[in-house]
């Protein structure tokens, strides 16, 4: 099992090298071994799983506090309404209630971006959406607080309701927000134009443009939100709750209660998945806190599922258009993007979000010429936000099929136009991306030779197919969302104490990512000792360093850094009184195989814990700091920093389908996903990324979607929000074939959000060869793909594309970069 | 007061007396009464799994059952399934394989797996995937849970023929 | 979420429950593997104060497959798993094994799937989800909001098991205060109902069982399933088929169609002009034109009725194709 890290899922599985001579994982995989890291990059168990297959690891609904209450938050029954009054008298009289609150109680503005302050805890004076919070009740059961709702009157005065982001978008009687832009309900617009798009177009000796259409999606964690918060007679609010950025949370809480934050402490117990969906501080965490200074005792705010589905967060609704213009012999010379996205009722990251949807749409490719106009809407629905690989996914689809519609109207091997117009590594980007580490090319032709795409590639039979595409995102934003006070990116804090164990303090969450294994093998890494050595303390804001969290990708590439930085410099007293030990000068010591001794010779020193022993004779336990921060990148035009990151992951998926041509069923066979995150620290837990985006991403592509009869959610339920089951994924191979990056910790990049991009637009691509129907509106449910394959009939036939006609030459795996 | 009624589990081998409104859920009372927390609340509608414990072996869901009808029944949550100190081949090959990853899935999982395994020793992929279709995953795409089952089947059913 | 508060009765015999039915009259339901009740419960779907629950009535628990009964609370895992079901009747089988998911299978039953709730977007739906709509004619409303009127029901029939016992012409036995009586599960739906009572069950009856008749084991039969998740998911349309061929022609074909209207329908009308014809493909594709004629889906499942109603066609051609082909 250890060793290797292409691995197919699935027994039946059949790799098939099509070019014998040359392997590019296997030689990926040599060069790795070749640096002699005795935990870095081994397939490793993730040290909280013994604790998660037994049952004993703890989340925030399982925690318990003495005499503690139950919170309900009542719903509204109007997506846009003035609330005119609300009577919670006679809730309060009713026996069994502690507290009932209402908006006007903390009114504050808040939100993720310091910028677009429009959430507040319980809705003040105004509904924007079916499910908004408008009271909160605390009460001894559950029973208690619906029999409370019952109690509580509410009188609304409703408003237009907006359900669609093109009608946000012209002059609205009624703006949802004040903030919204002029006189509409757009909340975000951003124009940028780099060299000249208009003229590049006009010279193209091919132009194609496609619209994509997607509905929102939403994140499908297992655990639904739950928070519990407790103030104590000392005058502290702790805060206990499901969230991927604890320390958004803390500064929303003091923000919003007027509590100072050193007051408030916040614990982030196990988290039942995120995937960008606990990343904003969140109304119901602060309901929560208020509940609890109110009645003075422990309060729990647990979700049922609508609630979760209600409160969303997740992929934004998506109409873009995209024009892509080449010259005669496949280069790329423009890209124009058009991009309207339906925000719902708040603006939570939107702003980030609007930006990456034109932003991140160029790599991995070179553009001279490129001009995005984005737009977010406010609308009615509730709120959309961040998810995983964030404004890089629908975008991604349309820019993909766009390449690949490119490659068949010219008469390319999409592959061989691919690599035509890759970015290089190294290179600047016309929107002053710093490009440094880029496997996209070892990834293409890793999938190419590893799908047996030639013999496959517009040669199965009619139904069947095979389709590329390509990915490219963020290893971390660059810049932080909050400036003030300035601090870093991620801060670990190590101590060591005389049981010989390292306690590691970090903010960042663990969300099941496998974040706290791999603070666990940097440490042991440098330290040369044995990973059980290390415990990661629980994420608890008392204690932990502030980290910015669990989002844009950036946790293993800055906390990675900086736990290096921080077992480096615990190693220097180590080194130090090794040294005094052995009488051997500390330049000439390492650390491995649980001892200091002299390099290259582990006989000749002490072990770890006698170093240690000597170390705190006059010290005491040792503690040391490690912290990251980024340089300064990215130009000086507006909007210069969004999407500038310290390093990009690259991508290229190829798919395999199987379409039945007369229920339109799409079956996914195969998946092939090269991936390029550097240096993988723990291949185990990158292929579990891999795999786990190709099952979100298929779930987008067709079945999962929010469905929406004006702005009612028709479909808030685990039944009819369909994520994909055991039955329905693909075997998968994951390739993993990037080179080191030159600033990751041990060369490594992000692997979290990158692989679910070009997992969509592959499977889409296999469908246009398999039945020559490109679908453009998700998710592709059968009856599209029926309806589809009907008009293409009607048009004259089924038709596959046809094969390529251009005389390009195999691009050999080796070579001809 | 709400009326209640005497209710008495036996759960992971322990009896347990209780006094209970008639409509108590099992799952409600396996985390609220009994502080089995590791069977989880996912959709509290049996529509993802992660609440599934074993009523005399078989694998249901316990969010659907009525506390007062799992009388007479032996109970096994996942804290149940393998002795303390010990883990169940499942459970091991979870662990080495990267088959959890939030974890919040992986009790109902684990739990179903090994009623299955139990019956099928030499049960196929695609058996167990099927067997696991009413789990739902959202963090690791199946794979690993699949490899981790196909690893655990091996290990207990060694001489049998595949 | 929890549940509102109910007495809870656990009769150890048919007598015992139609005794407490009868003294409850209009205030129970009755409970059997709970995978339908109580998540409409949870969501407060017209919720009785009284519960009978069926676990302790050893007589409906009887499982006899070799003589064809099948107790009403005979879980639908034991279906599944028994290889004399299986190799009886295959297509009440497979049936089966598609329903929801194993987890929900085993917890779920014979009566119970038979018996299930209608389905639709605007009544599967929590209280404030259905309040802030003012709620349907289906539970605590007055308006249909799929065809906006007020005295039909038009929530889909979801059960998988109807289709595949009617093509063997299965009966049910029900037990009343007037004692027992046999009818055929084609006609357990009342299609004259106004599709929220959808049974002909009396008010106090209970399904005791089903009887596939003698001779049904002889029958090829299929039963298939159209939805978007290969488990889960409720039937957006399910075909059964049963079919006998003598001397190159059709001694008896049947088709009963389940998860488009109020009711499973068995499709007399459209397969009776067969019987002893050659099943030519024409007259399979003028049988299953004639199918997707008569079948009305309403806009109220995930998939659009449109395409269900196109799928008819597909599925019951695939199913006489794969009885004829044996596989």
């Amino acid at each position: 099992m250890a060793g290797t890290s292409s691995r197919k899922s699935g027994s039946a599985g059949t790799p098939r090298p099509s070019s014998a001579e040359t392997d590019l994982v296997k030689e990926a995989e040599a060069t790795r071994a070749s640096s002699g890291y005795h935990l870095i990059g081994k397939r490793t168990p993730l040290i909280d799983a013994a604790l998660k297959v037994t049952g004993r690891a703890e989340y925030t609904d399982d925690i318990k506090r003495p005499g503690m209450l139950v919170g309900r938050l009542l719903k509204s029954v109007h997506p846009h309404a003035r609330i005119r009054s609300i009577d919670v008298e006679e809730a309060r009289r009713l026996p069994g209630v502690a507290a009932v609150l209402t908006g006007d109680r903390y009114p504050t503005p808040f939100g993720v971006l310091p910028m677009t302050h429009d959430e507040t805890a319980l809705a003040v004076g105004r509904v924007r959406f079916l499910g908004e919070h408008v009271a909160a009740v605390a009460a001894v059961d559950e029973e208690t607080c619906e029999r409370a709702f019952e109690l509580i009157r509410v009188e609304y005065e409703p408003l237009p309701v907006y359900d669609d982001p093109k009608v946000s978008r012209e002059p609205v009687p009624v703006k949802i927000h004040d903030r919204a832009l002029r006189d509409t309900n757009l909340q975000k617009e951003v124009f940028q134009h780099f060299g000249d798009v208009p003229k590049a177009l006009e010279g193209a000796s091919q132009k194609v443009k496609l619209s994509g259409k997607y509905l929102g999606v939403t994140h499908g964690f297992t655990e639904p939100h739950c928070t519990i918060a407790e103030h104590t007679p000392d005058g502290r609010l702790t805060v206990w709750s499901a969230t991927q950025v604890p320390h958004y949370l803390h500064r929303s809480l003091s923000e919003v209660l007027g509590m100072p934050m050193h007051r408030i402490r916040v614990v982030k117990p196990e988290v039942g998945g995120g995937f960008g969906g606990k990343s904003d501080p969140f109304p119901h965490e602060i309901a929560c806190a208020a509940l609890a200074i109110e009645t003075g005792r422990p309060v729990k705010v647990l979700f049922d599922r609508e609630d979760v589905f209600y409160l969303n967060h997740g992929r934004h609704p998506t109409q873009n258009d995209v024009t892509v213009g080449v010259d005669g012999d496949g280069k790329f010379l423009a890209m124009d993007i058009d991009a309207l996205l339906d925000g719902g009722a708040w603006s939570s990251f939107g702003v980030v979000t609007t930006y990456y949807n034109g932003v991140l749409a160029m790599g991995p490719y070179r553009f001279d010429n490129f001009r995005y106009h984005g737009a977010r809407a406010y609308t009615n629905h509730p709120p959309s936000g961040a998810m995983r690989a964030h404004g890089g996914t629908n975008m991604r689809y349309t820019v993909e099929s766009v390449v690949d519609e490119i490659a068949a109207r010219m008469g390319f091997d999409p592959i061989e136009l691919r690599l035509q117009n890759f970015l290089p590594p190294n290179f600047k980007t016309i929107n002053e991306f710093r490009i440094t580490s880029n496997s996209v090319r070892q990834c293409i032709l890793a999938a190419r030779d590893r799908s047996g795409w030639e013999e496959k590639f517009r040669k199965l039979p009619y139904g069947r197919g095979i389709g590329v595409a390509c990915g490219f995102y963020i290893s971390g934003s660059n810049s932080p969302i909050h400036f003030t006070p300035v601090f870093p990116q991620c801060t670990v804090h190590l101590k060591a104490d005389m049981d010989a164990g390292v306690t590691i303090h970090c903010g960042a969450a663990d969300i099941g990512q496998g974040s706290k294994t791999v603070l666990a093998q940097v440490v042991a890494e440098v330290l040369g000792i044995r990973m059980d050595r290390c415990r990661v303390a629980p994420v608890d804001s008392d204690t932990a360093p502030v980290d910015l969290g669990s989002y844009s990708s950036r946790v293993t590439f800055m906390m990675g850094n900086a736990a290096k930085a921080a077992a480096e410099n615990l190693k220097v007293p180590l080194l130090q009184a090794a040294s005094e030990l052995l009488e051997v000068p500390p330049d000439r010591l390492e650390a491995s195989e649980e001892r200091i001794h002299v390099k290259g010779r582990p006989s000749q020193g002490v072990p770890f814990h006698e170093a240690l022993h000597k170390a705190m004779e006059t010290k005491g336990a040792l503690v040391a700091s490690g912290a990251y921060s980024t340089k300064p990148l990215g130009g000086t035009f507006k909007g210069a920093k969004a999407g500038t990151a310290p390093a990009y992951s690259f991508s290229a998926y190829v798919a395999q389908v199987d379409v039945d041509l007369e229920t339109g069923f799409v079956h996914v066979e195969n998946v092939w996903a090269a991936f390029d995150c550097g240096r993988p620290l723990n291949p185990l837990a990158v292929e579990g990324q891999i795999e786990g985006s190709i099952h979100m991403g298929l779930g987008q592509l067709l079945s999962e979607g929010l469905s929406y009869r004006g702005a009612r959610l028709m479909n808030p339920s685990l039944l009819d929000y369909k994520i994909l089951t055991p039955m329905q994924m693909p075997k998968v191979e994951c390739l993993l074939v990037g080179e080191d990056d030159p600033e990751g910790p041990f060369g490594a990049k992000e692997a979290g959000e990158g692989p679910l991009v070009a997992a969509l637009p592959a499977v889409g691509n296999a469908i246009y060869d398999a039945i020559g129907v490109r679908l453009m509106d998700l998710p592709i449910t059968p009856d599209k793909v029926l309806r589809a394959l009907e008009e293409q009939r009607k048009k004259g036939g089924a038709v596959r594309p046809p094969a390529p006609t251009r005389p390009s030459e195999r691009t050999p795996t080796h070579g001809g970069r | 007061m709400p009326k209640k009624v005497p209710v008495r589990l036996r759960v992971n081998g322990e009896e347990h007396e209780l006094h209970l409104p008639p409509q108590r859920i099992l799952l409600d009372v396996l985390r609220e009464e009994l502080n089995l927390t590791g069977t989880k609340r996912g959709c509290d509608l049996g529509t993802c799994g992660c609440c599934t414990v074993l009523v005399d072996g078989e694998p249901r869901l316990s969010c659907l059952m009525l506390a007062k009808l799992a009388e007479g029944h032996q109970l096994t949550t996942v804290e149940g399934i393998s002795p303390a100190g010990a883990l169940h081949p499942v459970q091991r090959a979870f662990i080495d394989l990267g088959a959890t990853q939030c974890g919040f899935c992986t009790p109902g999982f684990i739990v179903t797996a090994v009623a299955f395994l139990r019956d099928h020793p030499g049960a196929t992929r695609d058996e167990i995937s099927r067997a696991l279709s009413g789990n739902l995953c959202r963090c690791t795409g199946y794979v690993k849970i699949l490899d981790a089952v196909e690893a655990a089947a091996r290990t207990l059913a060694p001489a049998q023929e595949r | 979420m929890h549940l509102d508060a109910f007495d809870l009765h656990q009769p150890t015999s048919v007598e015992e429950a139609l005794a407490l039915a009868q003294r409850h009259a209009g205030k129970f339901d009755f409970l059997a593997g709970g995978t339908d009740l109580i998540p409409n419960y949870k969501m407060h779907l017209n919720v009785r104060p009284h519960l009978i629950s069926l676990d302790h009535v050893a007589e409906l628990r009887s499982f006899r497959p070799e003589a064809g009964w099948l107790g009403a609370t005979v879980r639908l895992r034991n279906l599944e798993g028994s290889s004399t079901l299986i190799r009886r009747y295959p297509g009440i089988a497979e049936a089966a094994e598609e329903i929801a998911t194993p987890l929900v299978r085993a917890s779920g039953t014979v009566g119970g799937n038979l018996l299930v709730e209608t389905r639709c977007f605007f009544f599967n739906q929590s209280y404030p989800w259905r309040q802030a709509l003012g709620f349907c004619l289906k539970a605590d409303g007055d308006q249909c909001h799929v065809v906006p009127q007020k005295t039909r029901c038009y929530a889909t029939f979801s059960g998988d098991l109807a289709p595949a016992l009617m093509v063997l012409d299965a009966h049910a036995e029900i037990a009343g205060p007037g004692g027992r009586r046999r009818v055929a599960v084609a006609d357990l739906y009342d299609p004259k109902g106004d599709g929220v009572r959808r049974t002909k069950l009396g008010p106090g009856e209970l399904l005791v069982g089903v009887q596939i008749p003698p001779g049904a084991e002889h029958l090829k039969a299929k039963y298939s399933k159209l939805r978007v998740r290969p488990s889960f998911d409720f039937p957006e349309l399910g075909v059964a088929v049963a079919l006998e061929e003598k001397g190159g022609k059709v001694a008896r074909l049947e088709i009963a169609l389940g998860g488009l209207e109020t009711y499973p329908r068995l499709m007399k009308a459209q397969t009776a002009p067969l019987v002893g014809e050659p099943l030519t493909e024409e007259r399979v594709k003028a049988l299953s034109e004639d199918l997707v004629k008569a079948v009305r889906p309403v806009h109220n499942t995930f998939l659009a009725p449109d395409y269900r109603r196109k799928m008819t066609g597909v599925f019951v051609r695939r199913a006489i194709g794969a009885l004829r082909s044996g596989s």
